[in-house]
């Protein structure tokens, strides 16, 4: 105990980060919801304001200058303003961080803007995806102790975070999220790294089908940051609105990040997936839904709303049943029952309306008929879209995890390997 | 992973109770001050299963708790024509679906630490409502693992 009484007790004031493909979360540990969603995106472009006094920082707000002829543009407003030549780079990669020096960009604005504290004073856990590499892994420790000198530092893995906020130890754990769907089983808070399954089929995949689909009925995407005014018009006429006067053509990559955010709206908002296998005669009796895009354009939209999600769950291989199915089957035959029974649902794009209904049914049908199957689904969409920063914000905050962080000192005495050791 | 929480040695000698002189049915577990495992309620050999679900209520729908039970049931071998009495111990980790996350959090993160504490439990039940906690479905898992 006496490694843990060098933190002073349960106010620590520590920090969770926890990075997906869709936006990083970050906030103070034992609060409820992360302070700030960003981005998991960010805007380079080329600084060309003519730098007289090179000392004196901008004032400008959220923009860190750095000392490289690069600007860069962070978090919602700044990146969603069109600058000229400005490019968006993303910095994760399945589900790992994989462009390290954007991803200091990104921590050096959390801790100046958003957590507006020096990192030397704040405790540090991180989530991490269950397929980490170890050298990752080690890189993330040795950035986090070396350049922002964190008194303590914890990884963990994302799933045994989400397996915990839903009052399970053991549970398997189907995240989807906005690149990929997972099925992980965690065993008494372990993952069992070689029994994970995964497939590609997750929100984005969604933008996608739904994009084409839009633009093969010659809908207009044009996202709401060009568009300057628009007026009302009849369902299903032509749009009738002004674009933004500006002055250059906005890149590609920042277009089709904004068609995407775009779409997204128009997928969350709209989507359902059906309860059974999508049949076109019983969807057309179900309800339409209404939806206006940024130019002005609305129409109702029927069969297609059930159709377009379905992608998640028809694939043969790749649907969501299929994966906890699968890697049910990859673990001992003794701890099948207890994956069961535990099924957690977590990740943003499982909010998709009728997705935990339509798994469940899935799932059902594919359970042995000697084990019982149960869901576990939080009900609320922040538990589900921060379901693992939720639970690393807990972890963080009880009294004597507070003994199981690597410190400083042993990061010093050790070295970056004791990441290793103590965060399985 | 598991949360630092330790478990007191109360526990451990009112398990051996249980387990080794049978001088109770049960026992419910509680987390003091989020810092260590220690025994609530020692339930007397003649108590029923209803009221080892009671006390391990007794918190309120926000509590989770931790119970071990000394579970009998009448089992048939095959090819005999008697029934004979079992007893299996199992531990149940109760935590209800409306507690607050913190504590699903607290009580799921040291569940192995208990486990690793308490030698020779049976069983180990995850329940998170009655449909899990119930009399049938306890037994129900335990004679899944019996020859038939």
């Amino acid at each position: 105990m006496s490694s843990g009484m060098l933190y002073g007790g349960d106010e620590i004031g520590a920090l969770v980060f926890d990075p997906g493909h869709h936006s990083l979360r970050v906030g103070y540990a034992q609060e409820d919801t992360p302070k700030a969603e960003i981005p998991a995106c960010v805007g380079v472009a080329p600084d060309d304001s003519p730098k007289l006094e090179p000392e004196v920082k901008p004032d400008d707000g959220n923009v860190t200058t750095s000392s490289s002829a690069y600007k860069y543009y962070i978090d919602t407003t700044f990146l969603h303003t069109p600058r000229p030549n400005m490019e968006l780079h993303h910095y994760m990669k399945d589900g790992m961080i994989e462009n390290w020096d954007l991803f200091e960009k990104i921590l050096d604005y959390s801790y100046e803007k958003i957590i507006q504290s020096e990192s030397q004073y704040h405790p540090v856990l991180f989530s991490e995806c269950p397929w980490n590499q170890r050298q990752k892994r080690e890189k993330l420790t040795e950035i986090m102790f070396e350049k922002y000198k964190v008194p303590a530092f914890f990884l963990v893995k994302n799933a045994a975070l989400a397996a915990f906020a839903n009052g399970r130890a053991t549970a398997l754990v189907i995240d989807s999220g906005a690149t990929h769907t997972t099925a992980v089983p965690v065993l008494d808070g372990y993952v069992l790294t070689n029994a994970v399954v995964k497939s590609p089929l997750g929100g984005d995949y969604l933008v996608i089908r739904s994009k084409e689909m839009l633009e093969s009925i010659g809908i207009d995407l044009t996202p709401a940051s060009l568009v300057a005014n628009k007026e009302v018009v009849r369902e299903k006429d032509k749009p009738r609105f002004t674009k933004k006067k500006i002055s250059f053509t906005p890149s590609n990559s920042y277009m089709s990040y904004m068609i995407k955010r775009t779409v997204q709206d128009f997928q969350q908002t709209v989507l359902q997936v059906s309860d059974l296998p999508y049949d076109e005669r019983t969807a057309l009796n179900l309800p339409a839904l209404h939806y206006e895009f940024p130019s002005g354009y609305h129409q109702d939209f029927g069969p297609e709303r059930f159709k377009l999600a379905e992608g998640l769950f028809d694939h043969a291989v790749l649907g969501a049943g299929h994966l906890a199915a699968t890697s049910a089957g990859m673990c001992d035959v003794d701890i099948r029952p207890a994956l069961y029974s535990s099924v957690v649902l977590t990740g943003g794009n499982s909010l998709v309306q009728g997705f935990s209904e339509r798994l469940s049914k899935d799932l059902s049908s594919r359970t042995p008929g000697s084990m019982r199957l149960k869901m576990i689904a939080a009900n609320g969409t922040v538990e589900r879209r921060f379901g693992s920063w939720v639970g690393g914000s807990i972890l963080a905050s009880i009294g004597t995890f507070q003994q199981m962080w690597v410190s400083m000192q042993e990061y010093q005495e050790s070295g970056k390997a004791q990441i290793d050791r103590k965060c399985p | 992973m598991a949360s630092g929480v330790t478990v007191s040695d109360s526990c451990k000698t009112t398990y051996e109770e249980i387990k080794k002189d049978k001088k109770h049915r049960y026992v419910i577990f509680f987390i003091k001050d989020e810092r260590q495992i220690d025994v609530e309620v020692i339930g007397a050999r003649d108590e029923e299963y209803e009221q080892f679900l009671t006390n391990l209520q007794a918190g309120g729908a926000g509590e989770c708790r931790y119970g071990l039970f000394d579970f009998e049931y009448m089992h048939q071998c095959q090819g005999t024509s008697e029934s004979s009495k079992k007893q299996k111990l199992f531990l149940m980790s109760w935590c209800p679906d409306t507690a607050k996350v913190k504590k699903k959090m607290l009580y799921s993160s040291s569940f192995d630490a208990l486990k690793k504490s308490l030698v020779g439990v049976q069983k180990y039940i995850q329940a998170t409502d009655l449909s899990e906690a119930s009399q049938e479905a306890v037994e129900e898992k335990l004679r899944a693992t019996d020859r038939q």
